[in-house]
């Protein structure tokens, strides 16, 4: 039997920069504290991603950008501040700053004269003056100037009472939850919904690794599931579900499978120094089965995981019910 | 750099060189002593009531042993062009073991001079979700109080500081009245033991909803803070403090260390820590305040029942046996044997 690949392209963009989930030996995947350290370059079978902590997303930064500022523009309350965590939002927004001046030299400059900055993004075509600290300086609190500037959706935790608690976020690409609802709660709070999760001890794992997160190290961590939606859209927060919530049953009933989205979510762990915070920044990209079927490493990997996987967990994730034709259609031979 | 680290300079953490830029006596025994990167690298940003680890060289380099003290930055900590130390002059009593020599070394540098500092690192954070903060301090306990007062300030924050001192031996506070002009903030002060008492009393009880309260300064002192404050109904959660100094401890009796991985045995003789006592044997255990306070020294203990007088480990911890820290805990009784897992 030939195992001729389907690909009628070569491969290009963005399918050659996916943060690809599993690791290659990977036949089955429970929920670990996954952690890896950062910016540390990754083969995949179509290419490499994780040089920087900020993946910009090629040529789509633009668009993805727009997204963002409509979605910012129209609906305020994607952008929740608790009080007392303005100074980790400007700890934020230092950080990253110096990091994509850093990273990404030919496109984004940061100037400094002590807390006086300048910040130039030629790409969106940014040039901002503002003075650390001082909110009338820049057009936006520091967490929205960021979040208007870099692809990710931005999450800070901070301890209270012993606890983590999430206190502070701008999310935008939500995966069916919201940060309105969210925001203030504990790390326990925000996860007894996964199953497994708490019960097996992974959240309290996981949030003793963000308690400890060593000062001079960042780690990131890789999560997936398969998208709400049956297309690019970024943004299936629950503020949004009236706009997505019948894509999916609709591509069931049309058993339009190529459609269907890996969502990818890669997270950043930095403890920010100078208050204490801790991101949860979440980048998330989207792959379909249409473009994983021609590679045919992920194909079949892909294949394996979802059927694999226990029906409390599938659930969870949003695909039990549909996992097994969908999987069908991604694995037949393609006839040329 | 390692990848998985930071990019940019001013978030280094690790062991690397400052230099002295200004020298100044506060009072006859509090040095205040001011460090820059020495390329002109912004430093690291830290936390309200971080400590720099100094890298000490008592005894000076030929023939001195090295130490590494922790100091209190006196700074907001946002974005500092340079790292602000007050140093308390600690002449070591006969007899102590050296355990205060780093001070005196602090006192001998000179504009110029370069040293090894690491970090900053945070144990003494405000909430950031206080409403208002009740800072305490006591003598040189001034310092971290002093870098909470100033990022409260700087953050539009409300505080109030009570401050208890000696006459003539006040470091910082002409810095502390001239941020009680700043709007927020306030200054009380107290020049006695019965004064400070009072005032203490007096002001615990009279704070508004939401307020955490914040204390350094010498053992009697804390004791003192968390005795007024519980009489007034305050919870543990909300009376955070820093110790500098524990109490006195009396020189324990003789015990005997059994080194697991080299199966060789290492007398501890009475005024001898188990620290001190490897360290002698060519086993380096980090260390940093030797006092049973910051908890760096904590060393796996397979067997052996122990005496734990360090003000770190939870009750929870001690009775699991299976650490100690080795600058002040030792073995339960007189000629015990305890393995370490080293």
């Amino acid at each position: 039997m030939s195992l001729a690949a389907p690909a009628v392209r070569p491969l290009a963009g963005p399918t050659t920069r996916l943060p690809w989930p599993f690791p290659d030996d990977l036949e089955s995947f429970r929920y670990s504290v996954n952690v890896e350290p950062a910016r540390v370059l990754r083969p995949t079978a179509a290419g490499e991603w994780g040089a920087h902590i900020v993946d910009l997303g090629g040529e789509e930064y633009g668009a993805t950008m727009a997204d963002r500022r409509r979605i910012l523009d129209a609906d305020p309350h994607r952008v929740r501040i608790l009080p007392g965590m303005l100074p980790a939002c400007w700890d934020l927004l230092l950080y990253y700053l110096r990091d994509l001046a850093i990273s990404f030299p030919h496109i984004m400059e940061l100037h400094e004269d002590e807390d006086r900055l300048h910040w130039r993004n030629h790409a969106l075509g940014t040039d901002q003056s503002f003075v650390l600290g001082d909110a009338a300086s820049l057009p936006y609190d520091p967490m929205t100037f960021l979040g208007r500037e870099i692809p990710d959706d931005l999450l800070l935790v901070k301890e209270r009472d012993g606890q983590l608690c999430f206190d502070a976020g701008l999310v935008t690409f939500a995966a069916a939850w919201s940060v309105s609802f969210d925001v203030g709660m504990t790390m326990d709070e925000i996860h007894n919904p996964v199953p497994r999760l708490t019960k097996e001890g992974i959240t309290s794992r996981a949030e003793q690794f963000l308690r400890r997160l060593p000062a001079d190290q960042v780690y990131r961590r890789v999560n997936w599931t398969l998208s709400a939606s049956g297309s690019r859209k970024l943004d299936v927060s629950l503020e949004e579900l009236p706009a997505w919530g019948t894509d999916i049953p609709a591509l069931v009933r049309d058993e339009d499978w190529g459609r269907l989205q890996l969502r990818i979510e890669v997270e950043h762990f930095v403890r920010l120094p100078m208050t204490g915070a801790v991101t949860f920044n979440i980048r998330t990209h989207m792959t379909s089965l249409d473009e994983i079927r021609r590679v045919p490493a992920w194909r079949d990997q892909l294949a394996r995981v979802v059927l694999e996987l226990p029906e409390d967990l599938a659930t969870y994730k949003g695909f039990a019910d549909y996992r097994e034709p969908a999987m069908a259609w991604l694995t037949a031979e393609v006839v040329a | 750099m390692t990848s998985a680290g930071h990019l940019h300079p001013s978030y280094d953490v690790s062991p690397r060189r400052l230099m002295v830029v200004e020298v100044r006596d506060l009072t006859p025994e509090v040095r205040h002593v001011v460090l820059v990167d020495p390329h002109g690298t912004a430093l690291t940003p830290h936390e309200p009531g971080a400590h720099l680890v100094v890298t000490t060289t008592p005894g000076g380099l030929a023939g001195g042993t090295t130490k590494r003290n922790a100091y209190s930055l006196t700074g907001d900590g946002v974005v500092p062009r340079q790292y602000a130390i007050s140093v308390l002059r600690k002449d070591a009593p006969t007899g102590s073991g050296d355990e205060s020599g780093g001070s005196v070394w602090m006192h001998g540098l000179g504009v110029g001079d370069v040293i090894e500092v690491e970090g900053p690192r945070s144990s003494f954070a405000p909430r950031h979700d206080q409403r208002h903060c009740l800072l305490v301090a006591g003598g040189i306990g001034v310092t971290p109080v002093l870098s909470h007062a100033r990022a409260a300030a700087r953050w539009g924050g409300s505080v109030e500081v009570l401050y208890s001192y000696r006459p003539g031996h006040a470091a910082h506070l002409d810095d502390l009245r001239a941020l009680a002009e700043t709007p927020g903030v306030s200054l009380r002060e107290a020049v006695t033991v019965d004064e400070t008492l009072a005032l203490l009393r007096d002001r615990l009880a009279d704070q508004p909803l939401g307020t955490h309260a914040y204390a350094c300064g010498p053992p009697a002192l804390l004791e003192a803070y968390l005795v007024a404050g519980r009489a007034v109904g305050w919870i543990d959660e909300r009376l955070h403090l820093e110790r500098f100094s524990a109490p006195a401890l009396d020189p324990g009796s003789p015990f005997s260390a059994l080194i697991v991985s080299s199966g060789r045995r290492v007398d501890v003789a009475p005024g001898t820590s188990l620290l001190a006592a490897l360290h002698d044997a060519g086993v380096v255990v980090p260390s940093l305040c030797r006092q049973g306070v910051c908890g760096e020294c904590v060393v796996p203990v397979r067997s052996g029942e122990l005496e734990h007088r360090d003000l770190v480990l939870s009750d929870v911890e001690r009775r699991a046996g299976d650490r100690m820290l080795s600058c002040v805990s030792r073995g339960a009784r007189s000629g015990a044997l305890i393995e370490v897992d080293l």
